[in-house]
């Protein structure tokens, strides 16, 4: 039995519509060539059912069509290209992220700003600087000498007065007087 | 013998390229110019807001110009903006979350060299009953139902009128993927809009 030649769609109806209708999208988008184009024109003409599949392509290619004649009339408002160009030129990153300093070929205002830079730095060096020197001086002694006084608490102050009115009586060691420290207001 | 008063020729893009790379501003200004009625087209199939179109725009321009070092010359000028203003627009929805929608491969739906399916609701011509406005509004109600891939492509192919090699250089893909998304998205697109107006199908 001879084998069905795929290629002879003639024999076979169903696919010869099969194939038709898988080319008909391309056709309508003007992608076909005229080798491809002309055998598919030649069934459209022949084959209703496949007419009517072309048709409702057509059908759906309007309303885009329609729609395209109303979006067309969109222009840039005025100034646009110019406003974008320098942002492009002076480093901007669009929503992406923060705008940057721009690189190199479009600009050089990064070494301009180095000196100044410098600048500020040293100045906020120097001030830091003289500000610790002023709280070290401030926190320093103010005399030469070292002087250590006798610090004695209210209750011995208090036992030596009674102790110097009662001089006469014989008193334990431990109770004896030490130095007498400067005389502390009564 | 060239008169004095005819203009110029307008300089190829691959020449403004070069100059804007050696930082000539003005020759970026015009690349502008030169494509951004198209752009802001594109674009507003992606949003219905003017201003949030404008933002996608200017984007779209800045971004270009960050990447201009990179551009290969394997496609066209026109394409590789493309490419970039469709992410952008594309980046600028999932930041405002309008995340679309992800189609996942339809196994029902057989592809365009395969055999053939049953073809759905017939489609009503739009012109003889309604408005410019109202068909275009109309259109990006259902586009916006759409799959992302599916109304990439669908803007790109009846919008803008891309032959079917630019947008497979465009998105990166095969002319033959090109095919079965387009066969895909129409039917998808139909569908949609049989849906939402029922009174556009004919039985």
């Amino acid at each position: 039995m001879k084998k069905d030649d795929e290629r002879d769609d003639s024999s076979n109806p169903t696919r010869l519509c099969a194939n038709a209708r898988t080319l008909v999208p391309s056709y309508l988008d003007g992608e076909l060539s005229e080798v491809q184009a002309a055998p598919l024109r030649s069934h459209l003409f022949a084959c209703r059912d496949c007419r009517e599949v072309a048709k409702d392509e057509k059908s759906l290619k309007r309303w885009f069509q329609a729609a395209l004649a109303e979006t067309s009339s969109l222009r840039a408002p005025a100034g646009f290209s110019a406003r974008v160009a320098r942002r492009a030129f002076a480093g901007d990153r669009g929503s992406d992220e923060p705008a940057v300093l721009s690189r190199p070929r479009a600009g050089a205002s990064r070494s301009d700003l180095m000196p100044l830079l410098l600048a500020l730095s040293a100045a906020a060096a120097v001030l830091l600087l003289a500000m610790a020197l002023a709280l070290e001086a401030r926190s320093r002694p103010s005399g030469t000498g070292l002087r250590a006084d006798t610090y004695q608490p209210p209750w011995v102050r208090e036992r030596l007065r009674a102790e110097a009115l009662t001089m006469h009586e014989d008193r334990p060691a431990e109770f004896e007087p030490p130095v007498r420290a400067a005389t502390e207001e009564r | 013998m060239h008169s004095s008063l005819m203009q110029p020729a307008a300089r190829e893009d691959s020449v403004l390229v070069e100059e804007v790379l050696a930082g000539n501003q003005l020759s970026f200004q015009l690349l502008i110019e030169r494509y951004q009625d198209r752009i802001f087209g594109l674009v507003r199939h992606y949003s219905k807001n003017a201003v949030e179109v404008e933002d996608i725009v200017q984007d779209t321009f800045v971004k270009a110009y960050r990447k201009l070092a990179t551009f290969q010359h394997q496609s066209s000028f026109s394409t590789w903006l493309f490419r970039i203003a469709v992410n952008t627009a594309l980046d600028h929805l999932k930041k405002k979350g309008r995340s679309p929608v992800h189609a996942v491969e339809d196994p029902e739906l057989l592809t365009p060299r395969g055999g053939f399916q049953a073809r759905g609701p017939h489609l009503l011509s739009p012109e003889a009953r309604l408005e410019r406005a109202e068909i275009a509004r109309i259109t990006h109600e259902v586009l916006d139902e759409l799959p992302e891939i599916f109304r990439s492509v669908l803007v790109l192919r009846e919008f803008e009128g891309m032959a079917y090699q630019d947008m497979a250089d465009l998105l990166g893909i095969s002319i033959g993927t090109i095919e079965s998304r387009l066969f895909r998205a129409r039917a998808r697109f139909k569908e949609a809009l049989v849906r939402l107006h029922p009174e556009f199908a004919i039985d």
